[in-house]
């Protein structure tokens, strides 16, 4: 009883600090206006913050999202025919063919100080860029011999050899300007590691041409960016699109997870989640009439691959049968909840002009026991052969046990290797129902989700793996790429060719579409090589994720949908707020 | 040395397909990787010893600048919640102890073990999705609202405010994460105390139970708490991610994750430098504190 006395004196002389917080507590939900945000204020949500606003750094997707808005190329892709079209170039380039040049026509546009952009910046970001090695660019610009400026609107790039890649590659390079980067680079050049010197240049106010200039950025809370008042397209029609921009600014914002982002997108505190979804989401955000969902295609392709050096997936039956034994259809309505495209070829169909639909097409159209059956036929014809067959005498498929080699040796266990389920549960998921799949047919397979920086080592680095499961989510609609995976001088330590693939008429073709300039002549090259690859199957493309990303749709309209999403220069160049 | 010999490619997550073999290398030479483990290891100790920590890979920022800038705001939440978590720990678990075997032990028992197992992503989650979506109470994540910040006419007490307010979840989310823990401890080490002979002796010399259970239970069974305090305040430099990743919270925690996954050396190694020296400084002052708290304790 004394104790309680005590004790009820105790809780009633509750420490101060509880009054304070709880005084706190009043205070601060008192003054929770959260701002109210301008109408002309457009607010992005991204993943994570930029990790840099140095253009020559910049790897990561979200620096790359800023900077997009900042630094433009001579050519950009229209959103729709995805062909490129004029963006700081006046017209589509003149190509001589005896001279073996470009010539560009450089539109009158200002940089976001008010100072003319003319072909010596252009010159400038070339010579950075060969200078400095810059990846992502420098193998491209390698194919200049030099570069000629008539005068302050013409460039004319004289190049070594006729290089198809160069119009998408080189050309579609962030320019920057001289008056920017001209004391950094010269500083540079002096260091050690100029490279490393030039990419840990702090950037505070990037300087471009785009239509928005960074007008504050406050570490790990927010970006505000504000319309360049000297943006060319102002007012130009481009690629079919009346350009603005219609808002007066852009305020990026943060969210480490998207489950907090698509509260805060249906609260209201973000216009757009620049991120693709799950489709998990999805049928709650449809449900929202102020929320409006896109899907689009993407430029990807995940596929599985094959180590060729490593017996028994040098055997082109081998690979042929598992290609036949996977079922994509089951990967899409299953493990993507429909919101994907089958791959058959290299080349997402989303690529309309390059990707060749009349690649084989393993197993299409058949149930699992019709795919167990066909890849049975296969393997045996090729002498394969096993304990207890997975297709019984009378035709009847069972659970195939211990497939044994044409040389009659038991096929040892492999590993198929693939990224872990917190980072790519796609991934993850079909490695598994790959593995499943492959045991029903007696093949001793085992799916291992590993760290993903790990996984690239293994694979790309020390090349030592049996079979693994990647993906480009963002590849370039130029489908030079084909070439680049799968060409045999890329079969070495960090070499693209992962999987080994050895084929001469395969390389021939590839470096004869390198220098072929009439774009359907390629394409028929290029045609060559995905029926050439899907023949050969060192990888089996598996399947193209839709993007799917969500804004509010009281808030603004006017999103340009395109391959990859509505998140694009094109986008925040025509988006309007509502009532404007 | 530890973190060259982890498996990843420091590159491996920068380059696409637009990058070539020869480009890959090129910049791991200029990241100084192409040389041999023990050259890497000889120049970041004559860096270390000249107080230069490195530049990030992936931010091109000296690291000691992106630790500045991140460990004052880590410093703000989980100091504030350790010791709020620890003062609430310490009172509850000495009135659960004094009235052990009553209702309101088990009821306070049972919550902290609660607490103190709660799956803290989890936990945040349905914080923000309650308080923060569903009542609108306190802002769903980051340090500021930026309509706030950018807005011109907001003068100094709104953005103090806006911090405060900012921080109240994620302090109520390690708040009640944390207090489980020290709640028990205090629990189990009072009950401990109170069956000394010295509690024995005060009772015999006709103390009040107030002054029994404050003066001569409590403070010295609050001893292992000091030490839990201190070691959690120097955890709690990284001990944060998940927090810090529901939060949107720009710590160090999350700095320190991404840097090892992504086998930024280093930032990883002057994160971990950093954790070494505060879990180094801590326990000193956890052992100087108990010199104080406990005077038969002399060194």
């Amino acid at each position: 009883m004394k104790n309680k006395l005590h004790d009820h004196a105790e809780i009633k002389s509750t420490p101060g600090w509880l009054g304070f917080l709880l005084l706190v507590l009043l205070l601060a939900t008192l003054i929770s206006c959260q701002g109210e945000t301008p109408e002309g204020l457009l607010r992005i949500g991204l993943p994570e913050e930029p990790r840099t606003l140095n253009i020559w750094l910049a790897s990561d997707a979200n620096s790359r999202k800023i900077l997009t808005q900042i630094y433009q190329p001579l050519y950009l892709r229209d959103p729709k025919t995805l062909k490129l079209v004029p963006w700081l170039a006046a017209e589509d380039p003149i190509y001589d063919e005896e001279k073996i040049t470009y010539t560009v026509k450089l539109r009158q546009v200002k940089w976001a100080d008010g100072s003319d952009f003319t072909a010596d910046d252009v010159v400038f970001t070339g010579n950075v860029i060969k200078e400095f090695k810059v990846p992502r660019y420098s193998s491209k610009w390698k194919a200049i011999k030099k570069i000629e400026t008539p005068d302050d609107y013409t460039v004319i790039f004289y190049l070594k050899k006729p290089t198809a890649v160069f119009l998408s590659r080189a050309l579609t390079a962030p320019m920057v300007s001289r008056k920017e980067w001209e004391a950094v680079a010269a500083e540079a050049k002096t260091k050690d590691k100029p490279l490393r010197s030039l990419q840990n240049h702090r950037v505070e106010r990037p300087l471009g041409t785009g239509p928005f200039v960074l007008k504050d950025y406050k570490g790990g809370a927010y970006l505000h960016m504000v319309r360049n008042p000297h943006f060319f397209g102002t007012g130009q029609r481009i690629g079919g699109h009346l350009l603005g921009p219609y808002i007066d600014g852009i305020l990026f914002k943060f969210y480490g997870t998207s489950d907090v982002a698509i509260l805060a997108l249906k609260k209201g505190n973000i216009d757009m989640f620049w991120w693709g979804l799950q489709p998990g989401y999805l049928d709650d955000l449809t449900r929202d009439p102020d929320i409006a969902v896109f899907h689009n295609q993407k430029s990807a392709l995940y596929y599985m691959g094959f180590n060729l050096r490593r017996p028994p997936f040098d055997d082109v039956v081998l690979r042929r049968a598992i290609a036949t034994i996977i079922d994509k259809d089951f990967i899409i309505s299953r493990i993507l909840q429909g919101y994907g495209t089958i791959l058959h070829s290299v080349v997402p169909p989303g690529n309309q002009f390059w990707h060749n639909p009349q690649v084989p097409h393993y197993g299409d159209g058949l149930n699992h026991e019709q795919r167990l059956k066909l890849a049975y036929d296969m393997l045996k014809a090729a002498g394969y052969s096993w304990t207890e067959p997975p297709v019984d005498p009378d035709g009847n498929v069972t659970k195939g046990k211990e497939l044994h080699l044409p040389d009659g040796k038991p096929m040892e266990r492999f590993t198929i290797l693939t990224p872990p389920a917190d980072y790519d549960p796609r991934r993850a998921f079909a490695g598994l129902m790959i593995q499943e799949w492959l045991r029903n047919m007696g093949l001793p397979a085992y799916a291992r989700p590993m760290a993903f920086s790990a996984l690239l080592q293994q694979v790309k680095g020390k090349r030592d793996f049996d079979a693994f499961i990647l993906g480009y989510g963002s590849l370039n609609l130029d489908p030079d790429y084909v070439g680049t995976f799968f060409y045999s001088k890329q079969d070495k330590e960090r070499g693209w060719n992962m999987s080994g693939y050895r084929n001469k008429t395969f390389d021939t073709l590839r470096n004869k579409q390198r220098g072929e300039m009439d774009r359907d002549k390629r394409r028929e090259m290029l045609w060559e090589m995905q029926r050439i690859l899907l023949e050969d199957v060192p990888y089996i493309p598996l399947y193209n994720p839709d993007v799917l990303e969500a804004a509010r749709k009281d808030r603004c309209s006017g999103w340009v949908e395109k391959v990859g999403g509505i998140g694009s220069v094109w986008s925040f160049c025509t988006v309007k707020p509502i009532g404007s | 040395m530890l973190f060259r010999l982890a498996p990843g490619d420091p590159v491996a997550r920068m380059v696409d397909p637009m990058w070539t073999p020869e480009e890959v290398e090129y910049v791991m030479s200029q990241l100084g990787l192409d040389q041999p483990i023990w050259t890497q290891y000889l120049f970041y100790l004559k860096n270390f010893f000249s107080g230069n920590f490195g530049v990030s890979f992936h931010y091109g920022e000296p690291v000691h600048e992106i630790i500045w800038k991140r460990l004052p705001n880590t410093i703000l939440l989980f100091t504030t919640s350790t010791i709020l978590a620890a003062l609430a720990g310490v009172f509850f678990g000495k009135i659960a102890a004094w009235r052990k075997g009553s209702k309101s032990d088990t009821w306070m028992t049972i919550s902290a073990l609660v607490c103190h197992t709660l799956f803290v992503p989890w936990f945040a989650l349905m914080l923000v999705w309650i308080l923060g979506y569903k009542v609108g109470w306190f802002p769903l994540n980051g340090i500021i609202s930026p309509e706030i910040w950018v807005d011109e006419s907001s003068g100094f007490l709104v953005k103090a405010l806006d911090v405060l307010h900012h921080m109240l979840l994620p302090l109520m989310t390690l708040f009640v994460v944390q207090m489980g823990s020290y709640l028990l401890l205090m629990r189990s080490s009072m009950l401990g105390t109170l069956k000394e002979d010295y509690i024995v002796t005060a009772r015999a010399k006709g103390l009040s139970e107030k002054v029994i259970r404050n003066h001569h239970a409590a403070r010295n069974a609050a001893l292992p708490v000091i030490t839990s305090i201190g070691l959690s305040l120097a955890f709690s430099i990284n001990g944060g991610a998940l927090t810090e990743t529901v939060f949107t919270w720009p710590g160090i925690g999350k700095e320190l994750v991404f840097a090892v996954s992504n086998n930024d050396y280093p930032l990883a190694q002057a994160c971990f430098l950093l954790i070494a020296a505060v879990v180094l400084t801590a326990n000193l002052i956890v052992d100087v504190l108990y010199a104080y708290l406990d005077p038969r304790i002399r060194y």
